[in-house]
């Protein structure tokens, strides 16, 4: 299956009359885009704002991050099964709006995209132009459906926004081509898996959750996906984020650098696995056997790499995963790190599974305890007036609150180096 | 600049392990080793004393020998405390650590040692010390001074040591931040592909060793047994009054159930914010099953169930602290004669 991006990079942003694009300029429509989201009769209203690279701003109460993006029609649906009929993802053409977020905010959440100071340098958003969407679901809303309704405004503005550019030639492609699990072993290539929770049960999932194809992965055990499911817009970040972001699914590191390697000849994506930390014993048990059994044999991986979502049994399930499949002769790697909330920093306390065969661990930093001086901003864009108020006057903030700079996704920097 | 150098009886020239007796002596200046040690740490460096004990001495009576050796280094007034290099001998750098361990705790003076990794000092110390990785090879003995004696300096002028890849010591298991020109995802593919193709990697995190803890042996009879409850899962009465935070908690509650049959969620709150706790606050029964062990009591399965229950939050708890918080609650549960305790984890 492969799947083509058309790459239209946007270097200028602003709000106007009329949503259209002109060279690198996005203009979003405001009342256009307004009367499209609020036809969602969930929301009293939204806002939007426009923020810019190099700003002495900070964006605060972040909920998700999206990259805008359309499907060219025939080609699929926007966000299938969330915000669009079931459709298969990844295949075909998709245009991107490249060098721009939608930032939906909403509370309560205490991460910000940093656009100026010391934390700039490391927050990932900081270089890029956000829409950042406030919507504001009618307060007398059951919580689980105010969120699916902030959600879903989110990702209707990232469709809207991308199909502007339906038409108009890319600037760049890119091509995410994979055969899967039916290509045949080339001597000397290994055959590489990725494994990544989607959700954690220590969390139970609302009702209308939208997380892998709209499903709320309640009751789920582990999926098979094609790589490009991931990358257009069949997964999405669970509401309680988890230091997950759609961005980073669109975008995904670890898949993008899997997807290198094979260009580059030295590897073979044969297939990912969506899995889920289990709520218990029994739910765990079934899930990581699960995971590694269609690993190994509906893929038929020799190696394989593992994330996870959430915090400490999530991190144990992976390493269990892992084990069983070092068990079953596929060698892993696995991702550690935040939100690894122990004080004590030692490598004691940060080790929650310990397999001598799990022994090819990047470890990250939890990001509570790293902090630098926050920015003297002049804006701040939040949620609301009182959330504004609590995001202006921060003096330091930690690596855990910036967003994007922890991240279960692979795009983290910020290691924990063993002294 | 003074020293104070331990040696067994090997590197101290007395003999090999039909040596290993020797009782503890102290000799004036370097010895061994310690003129490889005094000449690498500089010219304002002396050893002032060696201290040599045989190995199965120093086993067999390590308390006496470490306060005697404490007095030594005293009497020395050193600035600086070495012991070894110990390479793979067991009994020496198990003895060399405790030194080592010693000196830095009670004369606050640094101390430095080097073994190989598979000393069972190495797994024993390295978190409280700067342990030199000296590998198996006794002809490597000059590197391995050298590397203790360039530690030692930088301890002694207060300096950074830096990673223990560059200054050639065991990772003493503590982790710091900071930032690195790769992504995680490009180091994790990077690693996988090495594992996979046989070659050679470098985990970023190696499991910790941790001391195996001896079961106790059962309970003969669980009819005439006191079973106690005790959770990690933070339930606490109403008000925490022991303001046990949810988070790395600090301390532990005994909480009375004493002519309770079971807990009603109007008594009782949650400090733990690691799992989903709706339904341990519609019934905390689910985590402290006071109505299902009272049950058993009543059926004589259970000698008795006792009045109290002990709770604390298990939430990124640190494992020094989670050791302290368990000896401190088995102490108080032998005290009330409790046989066993049913623990409830969240």
């Amino acid at each position: 299956m492969r799947l083509t991006l058309f790459v239209h990079p946007i270097t200028d942003l602003r709000l106007g009359g009329e949503t259209r694009i002109e060279g690198a300029a996005l203009t979003v429509g405001e009342e256009e885009l307004r009367g499209a989201l609020l036809q969602d009769g969930r929301l009293e209203s939204v806002s939007f704002e426009v923020v810019r690279p190099g700003e002495h701003a900070r964006i605060g109460g972040v909920f998700d991050v999206i990259e805008p993006r359309a499907k060219q029609p025939g080609d699929g649906y926007d966000f299938p099964g969330a915000i669009s009929p079931m459709a298969l993802a990844g295949r075909g053409t998709t245009h991107v709006l490249r060098g721009m977020t939608v930032a939906v905010l909403g509370e309560p959440s205490g991460s910000v995209i940093e656009m100026a100071g010391p934390w700039a340098e490391w927050c990932p958003f900081s270089a890029l132009h956000h829409l950042v969407v406030i919507p504001r679901p009618r307060p007398d809303l059951p919580r689980h459906m105010a969120l699916n309704a902030r959600k879903q405004a989110g990702l209707r503005a990232a469709a809207y926004l991308a199909r502007a550019s339906l038409g108009l030639p890319p600037a760049d492609t890119e091509m995410y081509e994979s055969d899967g699990p039916s290509q045949p072993r080339v001597e000397g290539v290994p055959r590489v898996a990725y494994i990544a929770q989607v959700h954690s049960r220590q969390f139970v999932a609302e009702v209308d959750e939208q997380i892998v194809y709209g499903h709320n992965t309640t009751g789920m055990v582990p999926v098979v996906l094609h790589p490009n499911e991931w990358l257009d817009g069949a997964v999405l970040a669970p509401n309680a984020g988890l230091n997950v972001l759609t961005y980073h699914y669109q975008n995904h590191p670890i898949l993008t650098e899997l997807y290198r390697w094979q260009e580059e000849g030295r590897v073979a994506l044969v297939g990912t696995i969506a899995t889920m930390a289990g709520g218990d014993n029994f739910d765990r048990d079934l899930n990581c056997t699960l995971a590694a059994e269609l690993t190994k044999w509906a893929l038929g991986a020799d190696a394989a790499v593992l994330t996870k979502t959430g915090g400490g049994a999530p991190h144990a399930d992976m390493g269990y995963t892992a084990k069983l499949l070092e068990d079953m002769g596929v060698k892993t790697a696995v991702m550690v790190g935040p939100p690894n909330l122990s004080p004590e920093r030692t490598v004691e306390s940060s080790t929650l599974f310990n397999y001598p065969e799990v022994d090819a661990i990047v470890f990250n930093s939890g990001g509570a305890y790293f902090e630098l001086p926050a920015a003297r901003v002049e804006r701040v864009v939040a949620p609301s007036p009182e959330a504004a108020e609590t995001f202006f006057g921060l003096e330091k903030l930690a690596a855990s609150r910036v967003t994007g700079v922890t991240s279960q996704q692979g795009a983290q920097r910020l290691r924990a180096l063993v002294y | 600049m003074r020293v104070v150098h331990y040696l067994n009886q090997f590197f101290a020239g007395i003999g090999g392990e039909e040596a290993a007796g020797a009782p503890p002596e102290v000799r004036d200046g370097a010895h061994g080793p310690g003129r490889l040690l005094q000449q690498l740490l500089g010219p304002e460096a002396q050893v002032a004393v060696t201290l040599v004990c045989g190995d199965n001495y120093a086993a067999e009576n390590l308390e006496q020998l470490t306060a005697w050796a404490l007095d030594r280094v005293r009497e020395a007034q050193a600035d600086l405390f070495v012991a070894g290099p110990c390479f793979e001998a067991g009994r020496y750098g198990v003895a060399a650590g405790a030194l080592c361990a010693a000196v830095q705790q009670h004369l606050g003076i640094p101390a430095v040692t080097g073994m190989a990794e598979e000393n069972p000092g190495v797994d024993l110390y390295r978190k409280d010390l700067y342990i030199v990785d000296s590998g198996t090879n006794v002809t490597a003995m000059r590197d391995a001074v050298g590397r203790m004696a360039s530690l030692a300096l930088r301890l002694l002028a207060g300096e950074e040591v830096g990673p223990p890849s560059e200054a050639g010591y065991h990772p003493r298991g503590l982790i710091r931040d900071a930032f690195v020109e790769e992504t995680a995802a490009q180091r994790l593919v990077r690693m996988v592909y090495a594992k996979a193709t046989g070659e050679k990697y470098e985990s970023e995190l190696r499991g910790a060793v941790f001391p195996k803890v001896p079961a106790p042996p059962p309970v003969i009879d669980l009819g005439r047994a006191k079973v106690a409850i005790v959770t990690d899962g933070g339930v606490v009465p109403k008000g925490n009054p022991d303001r046990i935070q949810g988070n790395a908690a600090q301390n532990w509650g005994a909480y009375s159930i004493a002519g309770v049959d079971d807990l009603r969620a109007e008594d009782y709150e949650i400090t733990h914010g690691g799992y989903d706790r709706r339904y341990v606050e519609e019934d905390p029964d689910r985590m402290v099953p006071v109505d299902v062990m009272r049950e058993l009591e009543r059926q004589g399965v259970v000698g008795k169930v006792h009045d109290q229950f002990i709770s604390t939050s298990g939430l990124a708890n640190p494992i020094a602290n989670s050791r302290r918080l368990g000896r401190e609650i088995a102490k108080k549960l032998k005290e009330d004669e409790v046989d066993a305790v049913i623990l409830v984890s969240a």
